[in-house]
Order: structure tokens, then sequence, then C-alpha cells
């Protein structure tokens, strides 16, 4: 006799793996990070977690470090992603065009997104070298600065710096979309538009534009979320220098919970960051009509 | 289109596509000068000298300094951070996405309760940031005894592949029409028979672009192998090279070589599979 799976089973038996791993490595995470969030742990003393309600969200709250790191994040959150959605429209507009050798450009300007952001961040060291780096060389013989620049070690500059690194990684992203969005947008408006005899900018303005919002306010919502939250780009960078100066939350979690070892005020500000990211999403939600059934494709 | 505009596009295309290559073209021509050149003022574009010395110096280290101990070199490790990093790539993508996969049919053709919750976990799944998945992560594999092992960097790259691995995997199958399995099953094959021989042929595509992305994004990953990776031969590459910052005098050659050599892999798929890559992207299953 053979061994036969009915239809139905083999349905339930191919989302079996599916739900062990949502909640292996996704719930759980959660879960145990806002568990520890509440909980005194001492790595030496990994057994012994006493309960302390909000210390931890206190100490947070109370340290000057996290609304500093706060607003550093609101900086860096906010030019990174104004810069990536102004650059990434103008280049999706171009590369739009129908001009020959237009493919090998779209597919050049993908790049960035596969570089690792490691060697970005190398590279990025190397070539903002204040000594005998290249970018200090090539504005100083342009005569645009008259001395060298301390690129990484002021704090101005090494924000500059990050996130410049920040724009020149994500900005793909932003083209890529709106690029879909734009082939998709009728040709025949456009020829109405003419007919009527409006020209390139009305044209942009009263068809374009209001074509690309939607996408358009999703890719700011996503690249606001992601920014706000990235830890590498910076760490790698800067480590968060000068001083504190580019600190950002997903730094300050990490110092806590690496660098001082306290790991329950690290998960206290993971939840605020988790808090944070889903008042984003709601909004995100909110503006797509995401997951409503006639468009959730 | 008039020519002086079609030139204008060009020349911005151009200046910006010099932008984007830079940085790496700048690492390439730093990796292949010797030592002397690389601190000479003003640099030189080009390298008066070629020489594959660092590179030698990564990919054949090992071999020459094979006492272990005290005094062996980081970059001694390259090539063992390289293998690290190709096993645990490819570990977690091949989880992530048999998972995915499997998850992503059944969601499409049977109904469950409870399954429109799964875009909304995705999409919440692959907004988190590591960083709130590391350390409750890492307190497990201590508790289970796996820290500084890469099954327990495997496991944790899951965290961040699987959610848009399911996303991008749901996305694809919706699109797949279900006549012609209908028609198969209605001719007696069984529901495992029409997945393997029907279903999986079609779905190979979007197995490519959603394993390209789980490769890329494990591929790149610093936060999980720094927090759970200790003894110098198990680190995947993108921890082990920031030790090269550690000495009092930072290698500039050395760190450009690895940075070529690091990107070398994502940029060969990358070429191979450009096409489903942009194909990817389309259907939003962009993890950044």
């Amino acid at each position: 006799m053979r061994f036969r799976l009915s239809d139905r089973q083999v349905g339930v038996l191919f989302m079996l793996p599916l739900l062990v791993s949502v909640a292996l490595f996704l719930v759980w995470p959660i879960v145990e990070a806002i568990r520890l969030s509440f909980v005194r742990y001492n790595p030496l003393r990994p057994d012994d977690q006493p309960f302390v309600w909000f210390d931890n969200y206190l100490f947070v709250l109370e340290d000057p470090l996290f609304w500093e790191s706060f607003r550093q994040a609101l900086v860096w959150t906010g030019i990174s992603t104004l810069a990536q959605a102004v650059i990434g429209v103008g280049l999706a507009l171009l590369l739009h065009q129908p001009l020959r050798g237009i493919n090998a450009f779209r597919g050049l300007l993908l790049f960035p997104y596969i570089v690792p952001t490691v060697v970005i961040a190398l590279n990025w060291r190397w070539l903002f070298n204040a000594e005998i780096g290249i970018v200090n060389h090539l504005l100083l013989s342009a005569g645009i600065i008259s001395e060298r620049v301390a690129w990484l070690s002021t704090p101005d500059m090494a924000m500059a710096s990050a996130i410049l690194l920040n724009v020149w990684k994500y900005t793909p992203f932003v083209v890529i979309v709106v690029l879909a969005r734009l082939q998709t947008i009728p040709t025949e408006l456009y020829d109405a538009a003419k007919v009527d005899g409006a020209g390139a900018i009305r044209r942009f303005r009263d068809i374009t534009l209001p074509q690309l919002a939607e996408v358009l306010a999703v890719v700011v919502v996503f690249r606001t979320i992601w920014t706000f939250n990235k830890f590498e780009e910076i760490y790698l960078l800067t480590r968060g220098g000068p001083g504190t100066s580019t600190y950002n939350l997903a730094l300050y979690a990490f110092d806590q919970a690496m660098a001082n070892l306290r790991m329950g005020v690290g998960a206290a500000s993971g939840v605020i960051m988790l808090v944070l990211l889903l008042a984003g999403s709601l909004l995100y939600i909110r503006l797509t009509g995401f997951g409503r059934e006639d468009r959730a494709a | 289109m008039s020519r002086w505009a079609a030139a204008l596009i060009y020349a911005v295309l151009g200046a910006v596509t010099f932008v984007v290559c830079f940085p790496l073209l700048w690492a390439i021509s730093t990796s292949l000068k010797p030592k002397d050149e690389i601190f000479r003022w003003p640099p030189t574009l080009i390298p008066e000298t070629i020489t594959f010395e660092s590179y030698r110096e990564l990919l054949f280290g090992g071999a020459v300094a094979s006492a272990p101990g005290a005094g062996v070199p980081p970059s001694a490790y390259f090539m063992d951070w390289f293998v690290n990093s190709v096993i645990v790539s490819v570990g977690s993508t091949a989880i992530s996405i048999t998972v995915a996969t499997l998850a992503a049919y059944s969601l499409t053709r049977f109904r469950f309760r409870g399954q429109r919750a799964v875009p909304y976990v995705a999409i919440l799944g692959y907004m988190i940031p590591s960083v709130i998945f590391v350390f409750p992560m890492f307190l497990t594999m201590v508790a289970l005894d796996l820290p500084d092992t890469l099954l327990s960097l495997i496991l944790g790259y899951v965290c961040i592949t699987l959610p848009f691995c399911l996303w991008l995997m749901w996305a694809f199958f919706r699109g797949v029409p279900i006549e012609i399995e209908e028609a198969a099953l209605v001719d007696g094959a069984t529901r495992l028979q029409v997945f393997r021989q029907i279903v999986l042929p079609v779905a190979l595509p979007g197995i490519i672009a959603a394993s390209i992305f789980s490769l890329i994004v494990s591929w790149n990953d610093y936060l999980f192998g720094r927090v759970f990776m200790n003894s110098m031969d198990k680190l995947p590459l993108t921890v082990g090279v920031m030790h090269f910052f550690d000495g009092t005098h930072v290698d500039w050659g050395l760190m450009m070589a690895s940075s070529v050599l690091m990107t070398l892999p994502m940029a060969i798929l990358f070429g191979f599979m450009q096409r489903h890559l942009v194909a990817g992207f389309g259907a939003g299953a962009v993890k950044g």
C-alpha cells in the first residue's frame, strides 16, 4: 500500500516550515527583545535576570546621548531621504528618455546596490582620507578648497560624508521604483497635453508629478524608515564619531548592548525604535491601502 | 528631442556614472600600486608601477604564515573568511528560499484562516532593522551553546532574508496562472507531482531573483557577524576585513584589494543575472 497525501494535507505541509520559521526567527526575537527591555541582564550571571519594570526605558529617556542620537538621526534621515528622492526622480526622468544606449546606463546605475556596505565604508575612508585622500586632492587642484578638509574627524563633515555614502548607495532604489512607474504612464496623456499646447514644464507638473505622487510617497516612507534605522553605514564609516556626533538610535542601542554591556538598555532602545517603525508602517499602509483586496498586488 | 537636449542628457548621465563608478575604480587603482606609491602626494590616478602584491598577500598569505598563534597577520585569514562568507550566505539563502517557495505556493493555491496576515508579516519583518534581532538571537545562540559557529550565523541571517524572500515568492506565485496545474490535477496527477514537474520550472526565474537578493543581503551583513562570531578563523569577510584597521598603520593597498575581492562575486552574479534583478526590483523586492 502506498502512502498518499491528500491535496489539502500537501497545502498544510508546505505551510509548516514557514510557521515554524516565523515563530523562531521573527516572533521569538521580538518577544525576547521586549522581555529583555524589562530586565537587568548581567553577562557574567546570565541566569539572574531581575525584573526592573521601566528602569531601562527611564535610563534611555534620561540619557542625553539618546536624545542627541535621536536629533542626529533626524538630520541624517531627513537630508539623506530628500537628496535620494530629488536625485532619484531626476535620474529616473533622464533614464526614461528614448535614447540609444540608455539601457547600459540603467544597468550601471544599479551597481551601488550590490556593493557591500563594508566595502563602501572602506572606500569612503580612503577617498575622504584627510592627508592623502583623492577627494581632497581633486578639490585642492580644482581650487574649490584652499586647505585639506578633515572629512571624517570634524562633526559636520563626518555627518556629511556619511550622508553622501547613504545617498550614493541607495539612490538607485528610488531610480528603479520611479522608472518602473514612469513606464506605466499612458503616453496618450502627454499627446493630449501637447495638442493643448502644454510645454515640457507644464506637462511635468500637470501629468508626471501627479502620476508619480503615490509611488513617491511609498518610496519616501520606505527610505525614511530604513535610513532612520541604518547601523552599518554609519558605524563602519565613523564609529559614530568624532565623539558621538554621528550617533543614531541604532548605534546607541548597539553601544549600550555591546560596549557598555547593558543588554536591557540596548533592548529598550530597540523597542523604542520598533514603536517608531510601527508608526511609520501604519503611515505606509494608510498611504497605499496596502493589503486591500482590490489592489494587494 | 533636439540633438542638444540629447547631448545634455548623455553628459549628465555620464557624469553620474562616473561618480557611481569612481570609488571602485579608485579602489582598483590603489590595490595595484606598490606601498610607496599609495602614500605619494599628489596621488597618481593610474598606477605608475603595477604590482599584485596585495592580492597575493590576501589569496596566498594563509599558506605563508602557517605558524599558529601570535604574530599571524589578519590578512592570513582572508581565504578562511571568504569560504565562511560563501557557506553562510548559501546556507541561509537555501533555508529562506525553500521555506518561502513552499509557503508562497501553498498560500496562493489553498485557502487558510489568517492567510491575509502573511503579507503584513513579511513587510513588517522586512522593515525591522537587524539591530533589533541581533541581541535576542545572540542570547538564544548562547543558550543553545552555538555562538561562534557558522550555523549560528546561518540561522541569524534567516531573520533578515526570510521576510523578503517570502514577499517576493508570494508576489511571484500570484502571477503564475493556475490553469495548467488544474488541468494536470484533473488528469490524475498528484499535488506533489504537479509541484515538482510544472510549478518549480515555471517558478525558477522568481527563485533565482529572490536567491540573488538573499545572497547579496547575507554576503553584505556586518552586524550579525560582529556580534555572533569571535574566533579569527570563523569570521565572515565583512567582519574580518575590519581587522585590517587593528594595527598602528593602515595598509590601504591591502584594504582596497579586499574591497575588490569582496565585490567581485556579487558583481559577477549581478552581471549574469541583471535581467532577473530588474524583474525583482520591479516586484518591490529590495532590502536596504
